[in-house]
């Protein structure tokens, strides 16, 4: 059982995946740190970009120009966050800022409720695929599945845009401040309401992305969000909510401990393996590994 | 659990009754007096599945006429099929169970697609006495109970392994590993096969168990790779199903290692759309193909079928057929439509119906129970895009019931 | 001409406390006003209503003429209207650099500089050089201040709202942030409202103080007439002076 390919393909098929799980997660942890809401419905702009990608590809563009659609699936996604900003979320933030947490629970359970039903009526319960015409690639030992490769490579590529942006950009200055201190940014003179849009369009894109580049791998159906959902609540805990490094850090560590789980100690609990590290870390560490204990308001 | 599906199922049922049989009863002409009453409880409305329920209704009235052209049962009474759509609800079901025994005086109740439907009417019919048979409902509950009045003619998880059986002893197989999903379907077909390649002996048997909602399935699948097998048996249901396919791919295990699925997803028109590439040189379980032989009485009726409906019969209009024409033929056996006689006469004769196998109800033990199938059959898809009916039929295993 | 700030009948409460009530006054473009009164006399919640943080239940608030009903924090601010915070609300976890650079980046007009040179300007005024890459959440309270006031003036508003600028904090940094607030006033005409309890700044800086007790405007003066009123004496100097 133990042999050292075994190991190697393992470890390589965990990175590969946690990396993409990182991007699911990255979303949540970015909308909480700025707009200090959790996101339930997030599985469901994944969905909706797996749909888009679906749609562009076997109706519009054809395999061959899937790379032109995944860019075209993430911002439909970010379009459609930011028109879920605004006539959704806005009317929530006029509200005392303890009411926030409640109502924004409830508007994104709605939200994904409506958004999976809305998925199944129009598209029906089957699962698509826009296909790949890409090769099986070997990584070392490993063959991958071309758009599986091309899924990690865009991920990676979208988390370093997303990290200059944020770096150096004066819209990333922005974004970093609201997530520090929202009256201190509004004092400053920036509207925070706009931040909260970007940041909300941006956030639900990076899920959007992330369904769109899986469409051909994991399928398209109306509940494949749900792995969204899940893993990218557990890296939160597990990463420390509001932490972009510790959402791709722990995102890798979660692939990587399902892989090795699966592979090493029972295939039929590759779920389990990550839940015992989120109780692990709560025990061990109850803010995640990079969260923060407290911030200014 | 129970309780409540039989108190709801009481109330609800006095409730529909009106209004389904006062629908029934005002399209149907008054039964004459010699005429036999067959019931057909088949859901025709969702939460049911209208599709499946439709296609057996389809094949019980083509029997029906089919019976009554060539004279009837016992030297001149004609049959009348009375319909009632069970909704998918075993509250309905059941109600549909008392309304055609009680009303309309049937003899047998043939249908039922939903098995939690079949189970339910069970256990009214097992107080009333009249028959049922099960046509399309797989669930072991329904004949392992040993009702009298129990009957079925559709594939039991055991005889889907020994069609697996069947496979690897034709093919010559020594080491097959099986995914599968962790419900009562996947780690139940799973267990099976290893108890009957343990009985069988020769083979080594690899399972490895995957949770449903997981989706990447490479952890899994690097497993059975480093198993080397000689076949990989794919027990997943739905999407899990296509997910397997694809990655298998990937990693290499497909096209080299043969593939078989547990059941018949792959006839549906989806099966080719999501596997245009990767979906050739897969076998899987079957039902039907209009490769394999039917009997007399079936060629005849897969005609009628197709001059009728332009379209080939498929399984459940087939066993919605088949039915019929075993009811017919049990009536004229015990030359009675009492219950008592009947279920005598099913139990110990030998009947006909749509595939070339003979049609037997023996007390056996088990699920085989008053349990019929017919052949299952392994079917192989031989290129990209083949139309199922033109698959190529690898295996045509006809059920042995095991003597206890 | 209109004054650069000016407020009329602002009335707020808060459950049953009426925190301020009729409270007007205008300070004209130029001055440095004071603003003193016991704790509790309603000076930070004028503040948050001059500078958006809270609506006023009547009244309103006007710059340089212009109303204030109905804009936000963040545009109030755009308008030229910049305040400091009695607890400092600083981006802790960035840089001082960052801090500034936000400040700046925030209220500039657009297509003007990137902002560089004035950030550096800064930093060199308030002699935070060897702090400039350090987070913000590790300054001294004094710093923070100091950092606070600085990224007020990053970009020359008209008017500034300052509450308690030196509570708390060492000799040396009140000294560098009074001559900040002159030199502002005196190379912009900039307009200052300071709320603080240390009289001999008020006396440095203010000509005219306003002194407010249980929500109302009580006097208005050089902070030498006001301290002889007897009521100003007997609620609220007779204490702090001596």
């Amino acid at each position: 059982m133990f042999s050292t390919e075994l190991v190697v393909q393992t470890v390589i098929s965990g990175v590969m995946i946690g990396v993409l799980y990182a991007l699911m997660a990255l979303g949540i942890t970015f909308i909480y740190s700025i707009m200090r809401m959790i996101n339930w419905a997030m599985g469901e702009f994944y969905m909706i970009g797996s749909y888009l990608q679906y749609a562009l590809v076997a109706l519009l563009l054809g395999p061959d120009l899937w790379w032109l659609a995944i860019p075209i699936s993430a911002a439909g996604v970010f379009a459609f966050g930011l028109v879920v900003q605004w006539s959704l979320l806005k009317p929530i933030f006029r509200k005392p800022p303890e009411a926030r947490d409640d109502y924004a629970t409830v508007v994104t359970l709605a939200l994904l409720l409506l958004l999976r039903s809305l998925a199944t009526g129009l598209a029906g319960p089957n699962q698509f695929s826009p296909g790949s015409n890409l090769p099986v690639v070997m990584v070392g030992p490993m063959p991958l599945a071309g758009a599986r490769v091309a899924a990690f490579v865009f991920a990676l590529a979208a988390l370093a845009l997303f990290y200059c942006l944020l770096r150096y950009s004066w819209y990333g200055l922005a974004l970093r401040a609201t997530s520090q201190s929202r009256i201190g940014v509004q004092t400053a003179g920036i509207d925070v309401q706009g931040v909260d849009r970007i940041a909300f369009g941006v956030g639900v894109a990076l899920a959007g992305l992330a369904g769109a580049l899986l469409a051909p791998v994991f399928l398209v159906y109306p509940t494949n969000g749900l792995i969204t959902t899940v893993k990218g609540f557990e890296i939160v805990v597990i990463g420390g909510l509001g932490s972009i490094p510790g959402a791709l850090i722990a995102g890798v560590l979660l692939g990587l401990i399902e892989s090795l789980g699966a592979a090493f100690i029972d295939s039929a609990y590759q779920n389990i393996y990550g839940f015992a590290l989120v109780l692990l870390i709560l025990v061990l560490r109850p803010t995640g590994l990079f969260g923060e204990r407290g911030r200014e308001a | 659990m129970r309780g409540r599906r039989f108190s709801t199922g009481i109330s609800l049922g006095f409730l529909l009754a009106g209004t389904i049989a006062a629908g029934v009863l005002a399209s149907g002409l008054p039964a004459q007096a010699q005429d036999i009453g067959i019931g057909l409880v088949v859901p025709l409305s969702p939460p049911g599945d209208p599709v499946g329920g439709q296609l057996i209704r389809r094949g019980a009235e083509l029997g029906v006429e089919t019976v009554n052209a060539a004279g009837g049962v016992l030297g001149g009474r004609k049959f009348k099929l009375y319909v009632e759509d069970s909704q998918g609800k075993p509250e309905a079901g059941v109600a549909a169970y008392r309304r055609l025994v009680s009303e309309n005086k049937v003899a047998v109740v043939p249908g039922f697609f939903h098995s939690s439907v079949a189970i339910a009417a069970n256990e009214v019919a097992n107080e009333m006495g009249v028959p049922t048979m099960a046509l399309q409902a797989s669930a072991a509950e329904i004949t392992s109970k040993h009702y009298e009045v129990a009957f079925r003619t559709h594939v039991v998880d055991p005889v889907r392994v020994s069609a697996f059986m069947e496979f690897i002893k034709q093919k010559g197989f020594k080491r097959v590993s099986m995914i599968a999903e962790t419900t009562d379907y996947g780690i139940g077909i799973a267990d099976e096969t290893i108890a009957q390649a343990k009985k069988a002996g020769g083979v080594e048997i690899q399972k490895v168990p995957f949770d449903r909602t997981v989706t990447d399935l490479t952890p899994q699948l690097l497993q059975i790779k480093a198993f080397k097998p000689d076949l990989v048996i794919n027990i997943g249901v739905g999407q899990p199903l296509d997910l397997i396919i694809d990655q298998a791919t990937t990693i290499g295990l497909l096209p080299t290692t043969p593939m078989l699925i547990s059941y018949d997803a792959p006839v549906r028109p989806q099966y080719w759309k999501l596997h245009p590439k990767n979906g050739a040189g897969l076998y899987f379980i079957a039902y039907f193909s209009p490769k394999a032989p039917l009997s007399d009485i079936g060629t005849a009726f897969s005609k009628a079928y197709v001059e009728k409906y332009k379209e080939d019969p498929v399984y459940g209009a087939l066993n919605g057929f088949g039915a019929i024409a075993i009811i017919a033929q049990a009536i004229n056996a015990a030359k009675s439509t009492d219950s008592k006689a009947l279920i005598k006469t099913l139990e110990t004769g030998t009947f006909k119906s749509w595939p070339s196998n003979p049609v037997t109800f023996p007390r056996a033990s088990g699920v085989y129970w008053h349990n019929w199938s017919a052949p299952v059959l392994i079917l192989h898809y031989t290129k990209p895009m083949e139309d199922w009916k033109e698959a190529e039929v690898a295996v045509q295993y006809a059920p042995v019931v095991p003597k206890d | 001409m209109e004054p650069a700030l000016e407020t009329i009948g602002l009335f707020k409460r808060f459950g049953g406390l009426l925190a301020t009530n009729d409270v007007s006054l205008s300070v004209e473009r130029g001055e440095i006003r004071g603003l003193i009164g016991p704790n509790g006399a309603g000076k930070t919640t004028l503040v948050n209503l001059v500078t958006g943080v809270h609506a006023p239940d009547a009244g309103e608030v006007k710059l340089g003429g212009q109303s204030l009903r109905g804009r936000g924090m963040h545009e109030i601010a755009r308008l030229g209207l910049v305040r400091s915070f009695q607890v400092t609300r600083l981006f802790g976890n960035m840089t001082v650099r960052e801090n500034l650079m936000t400040s700046f980046l925030a209220r500039r007009d657009k297509g003007e500089s990137d902002g560089a040179g004035q950030t550096e300007g800064m930093i060199a005024l308030t002699k935070l050089g060897p702090l400039a890459d350090t987070q913000a959440k590790k300054l001294s309270g004094g710093q923070r201040a100091l950092l606070q006031m600085a990224c007020g003036f990053v970009v020359p508003a008209n008017c500034y709202v300052l509450d308690e600028p030196f509570a708390g904090i060492n000799p040396v940094i009140k000294d560098a942030i009074i001559d900040m607030i002159l030199d502002v006033n005196r190379r912009h005409r900039a307009t200052f409202l300071v709320v603080s309890h240390e009289m001999a700044i008020i006396r440095r800086l203010c000509q005219q103080v306003t002194v407010m007790m249980e929500g109302r405007v009580a006097a208005q003066g050089t902070l030498d007439e006001v301290a002889r009123l007897p009521e100003v004496i007997a609620g609220y100097l007779g204490k702090a002076l001596e």
